[in-house]
């Protein structure tokens, strides 16, 4: 099948990719194609399928560009996790198959399919646009260019991490809020609004912030990791999420929303009783009238199963609270340190 | 399509320049950004090092003159003077003015800009951010773009130039996303598509889409090219990909080995040894493979970059993003072997013959960055001014579109134009006739480049470069586009895209015929020497009934007095 005749100390590996294909103009749904190619070590996944669109199907639709990791042109996810095909090795892969010697090559989740491999960025870019992912200089335009703004080497070290960031969206295929909210702001783009939030040349931080705070927006992060993990930069992602809702919770205070106050009930729950009182937890969060009209039904359902949470009363302090409640002191104040470090390199 | 004011076609530092400065210039005007992926893609990405500029914010008594000067020196005495000054002169602005607007530049101890040496440079003037410098501008510029609200015309791909007497009436294009093509009838049209160095293929650290769209556009439509034949190596690129490896690999003590064990170097640089200047190094690894003594796989020719001797230690804490690239794209992990490398295509000095406001002789039309050659870069460019130039001449063209834009009535593209472009594209997917695979070309291509027009040139190999780029031009004419669907078709873009790669080595390889001298990146061994008297000018490629037609164009000088080049 292949003419790489190995005249190298290397071997090579006889390997199977089983490759997502959609072709809106024909295909009513998709399926997958098996292409088998003879892989010599140090071949990347792109470069297979470079390849195979030369020498055995030229319609393998996918976006590669920079070949280097730096352009973000080829996310996809390969066995099942979304990363960068430029950079991921053939032979590494070949250890992670769920069904040996078969590579899965599909499209990234969470943004509308095209064609193939290649889903449609325009989402994310909207999102960057109404988060306003940009620089609003303070610098008055007849000022433009004529002196620099001097900033200070801790202030860089709180967005270096941050600006790794090549847009690749492997982060947004993991995020599972978005796969059930296609209206989430997304991890790459709290990130980008993180790393515009802690900028001292930029003037429009409690803009930002407030639409931040709305629906859709930083509250719904449910902390699964799953974009840090991903990250292709390993940048500390859910580190920039906690910092914009620290920052909320700062500058715009406990009551501002339902994801600030539910935070909030959290915090007072655990300081108090080492435990969540989760009887009262919807309507600290969301009010009374909130939780009787959305609630109610799932609440009726609790009771026939037996399944309700105990009333408030009956909740008792969990053992070692003592020591818990000074430990949990202290970690609050660790807690802006840690997260500026973290952002450090 | 209601008609353009501007169309600006692609979306890296030059274009997005371009199109925040017309938009500050003039707002009232109808911009359009159109580019094959989305800007934030684009190769800018790619430039790790920095942009020069005179902030003396390190060396204190640095000044621009001084940088003027080290860029003429560098040229070889090609660029004009004139250029470089405007170069040199704007570049402390550019670079506080993207400061301003969010660029996280690396920050000096007393907070302002850091900057650090680079070769070439008299003074330490190279701003940076980390290694991510171009990354970081390009990030910033989009940014910017997108809160201006700029109109980008994402995954488009640029086919021709409406060319009518003497002017463009705007650009051909095709909807990447639903295969349609499309006119973009323009009072006015900024190329800023990068370079053509990906022509070598393999032998290239370029992204696989420099193919030189913009020029290849250009020069179909009767602009000439100018100063083609320089290109310049980097001594250091993967095997497999051609992908470089740093400097700092042998700044921190790595030999280059050849297949019999010696560090070869001691042949070529007795003192400097693996540290001599770029083309130098370049020289002699190519020497080395020519003469047998390189090793030979799959991938072709290559030597050693050893690192081994230097520790897993060291290796790990001052050169991780090296070892990380050998293991990405080699599986080679340097504290255990040594990493496979050869010379590899890097940059591009030549492009679309353009005046210092980034004009071409085309009423209507202008040309900007690695696309263009003002020229500021000569025979060869200096580390740290590629970024430079795109900032500052993609402002320029950006301003001089929109100052110029009125003097020029809309233009209007016909539908029988966009139908015969239509034609064009469905004619290479008929079967019969059409039997050629377009990924051997590109492969053939980039061979015949590398050996007949690469870092040794002589006449008799330049002579078998233009036949050999003559035979892959009929055979292109018989290239099957093997996916006839609307949506997404990367496979007819590849194709489009190899069309114009052929249309430009044509002109490489005839103007390094011409060149009869060696300067800066253009080595001729039959003409070793440089030769001001008879080749001190720019030479000028024209399409004219189908053939490179090469012409010149003299030199600026200024302050500087030609002298000989040695560091």
């Amino acid at each position: 099948m292949t003419e790489i005749i190995d005249q190298h100390q290397e071997g090579k590996r006889d390997v199977t990719f089983r490759v997502f294909r959609f072709n809106p103009q024909v295909d009513s749904k998709p399926y997958f194609d098996d292409y088998t190619i003879s892989a010599e070590r140090g071949i990347t996944v792109l470069r297979s399928l470079n390849y195979i669109k030369e020498h055995v199907d030229a319609t393998l639709s996918f976006r590669a560009f920079c070949q280097a990791g730096i352009c973000g042109s080829c996310g996809m996810r390969v066995n099942g996790i979304s990363k960068l095909a430029c950079t991921s090795q053939v032979w590494d892969e070949l250890d992670k198959c769920r069904e040996p010697g078969i590579i899965r090559v599909e499209p990234l989740r969470s943004l509308p399919m095209i064609k193939d491999l290649i889903v449609d960025m325009d989402p994310l870019v909207d999102k960057m646009t109404r988060y306003s992912n940009w620089v609003d200089s303070t610098m008055p335009l007849d000022e433009m260019g004529k002196k620099e703004f001097l900033i200070s080497e801790e202030e860089f070290q709180q967005y270096d991490k941050a600006t790794d960031c090549i847009l690749c969206a492997s982060c947004v295929s993991e995020c599972s809020i978005l796969r059930a909210n296609k209206e989430y702001v997304s991890p790459a783009v709290l990130l980008k609004s993180y790393r515009m939030n802690v900028d001292s040349r930029d003037g429009i931080h409690d803009l930002r912030l407030a639409e931040l705070v709305k629906d859709h927006g930083v509250w719904d992060c449910t902390h699964c990791y799953r974009c840090q993990e991903s990250c292709v930069k390993s940048i500390p992602i859910m580190e920039a999420i906690h910092a914009i809702r620290e920052d909320a919770l700062e500058k715009r205070g406990p009551r501002d929303t339902s994801g600030a106050k539910h935070a909030e009930a959290f915090m007072e729950d655990i300081e108090k009783k080492g435990k969540l009182v989760e009887a009262t937890l919807p309507i600290r969060t969301n009010g009374v009238v909130w939780t009787l009209r959305n609630l109610l039904p799932m609440a009726m359902k609790m009771i026939v199963k037996r399944r309700t949470p105990p009333p408030p009363p009956l909740v008792k302090s969990a053992k070692g609270i003592k020591i818990f409640r000074a430990m949990f002191r202290e970690m609050t104040e660790h807690v802006k340190q840690d997260h500026l470090k973290s952002h450090k390199k | 399509m209601k008609p353009f004011d501007i169309v600006i076609v692609g979306g890296g530092g030059a274009g997005l320049y371009a199109a925040m400065e017309a938009m500050k210039t003039n707002p009232a005007l109808n911009i359009a950004v159109l580019s094959k992926v989305y800007p934030n893609r684009s190769h800018t990405s790619a430039a790790q090092g920095g942009a020069n500029a005179a902030l003396a914010n390190k060396a204190k008594d640095d000044t621009v003159e001084m940088h003027i000067f080290d860029t003429i020196k560098g040229s070889d005495y090609l660029a004009d003077q004139d250029a470089v000054e405007v170069l040199c002169s704007e570049a402390p602005k550019i670079i506080r003015e993207l400061e301003n607007i969010g660029t996280p530049w690396s920050r000096m101890e007393d907070n302002t800009i850091a900057q650090r040496p680079f070769g070439g440079a008299g003074r330490p003037r190279c701003c940076y951010c980390a290694d991510k410098t171009g990354h970081t501008i390009l990030q910033t510029l989009y940014e910017q773009c997108l809160r201006k609200g700029v109109l980008f015309f994402n995954e488009y791909f640029a086919l021709n130039l409406s060319v009518h007497g003497s002017r463009s009436r705007g650009l051909i294009a095709m909807n990447m996303k639903s295969g349609k093509v499309e006119a973009f009838p323009a009072k006015t049209v900024i190329f800023a598509t990068g370079g053509y160095a990906k022509m070598y293929w393999n032998r290239s650290s370029n992204a696989a889409g420099n193919t030189g769209d913009g020029q290849a556009i250009a020069y179909r439509a009767g602009i000439p090219m100018k100063d083609m034949e320089f290109v310049q190596f980097h001594p250091t690129g993967l095997r497999k990909s051609g992908l470089l490896v740093t400097e700092g690999a042998r700044g921190e003590g790595g030999y280059l080995i050849n297949k019999d064990g010696e560090r070869f170097m001691a042949r070529y640089a007795k003192e400097k040894m693996e540290l001599g200047p770029r083309d130098l190094v370049s020289r002699s690894i190519e020497t080395e493979i020519l003469e047998g003594r390189g090793f030979d796989s799959p991938a072709g020719k290559y030597i050693h970059l050893d690192l081994r001797h230097l520790g897993a230690d060291l290796i790990k804490s001052r050169l991780p993003q090296i070892r990380e690239m050998s293991l990405n794209f080699e599986g080679v992990d340097p504290i255990e072997e040594p990493i496979p490398i050869r010379p590899t295509a890097h940059y591009s000095m030549g492009g679309i013959d353009t005046d210092n406001f980034g004009r071409t002789v085309m009423d209507g039309v202008y040309a900007a960055g690695e696309c263009a050659c003002v020229s500021v870069h000569g025979a060869n460019r200096l580390g740290g001014n590629s970024l430079l130039d795109i900032l500052v001449f993609g402002r320029i063209a950006g301003h001089t579109a929109a100052e110029e834009a009125g003097k020029f009535e809309p233009g209007s593209i016909s539908e029988e134009e966009l139908r015969e472009s239509v034609d064009d594209i469905r004619s290479r997917m008929q079967p019969s006739g059409h039997y050629e695979r377009y990924g051997a070309l590109r492969e053939e291509l980039g061979q015949t480049l590398a050996l007949n027009v690469g870092i040794f040139r002589e006449s008799s190999l330049l002579h078998k470069g233009i036949h050999d780029i003559g035979e892959l031009k009929d055979r292109f004419k018989k290239v099957r586009v093997f996916d006839s669907s609307d949506v997404f078709n990367t496979n007819l873009q590849q194709v489009l895209e190899l069309q114009n790669m052929l249309d430009l080595a044509e002109t490489v390889a005839v103007g390094a015929l011409a060149r009869e001298e060696s300067r800066g990146s253009h080595t001729r061994i039959d003409f070793p020497v440089r030769d001001d008297e008879k080749w001190h000018k720019h030479t000028l490629a024209t399409l004219v009934d189908g053939k490179a037609t090469p012409g010149e164009k003299p030199v600026t000088m200024g302050r500087y007095e030609l002298q000989e080049r040695t560091y």
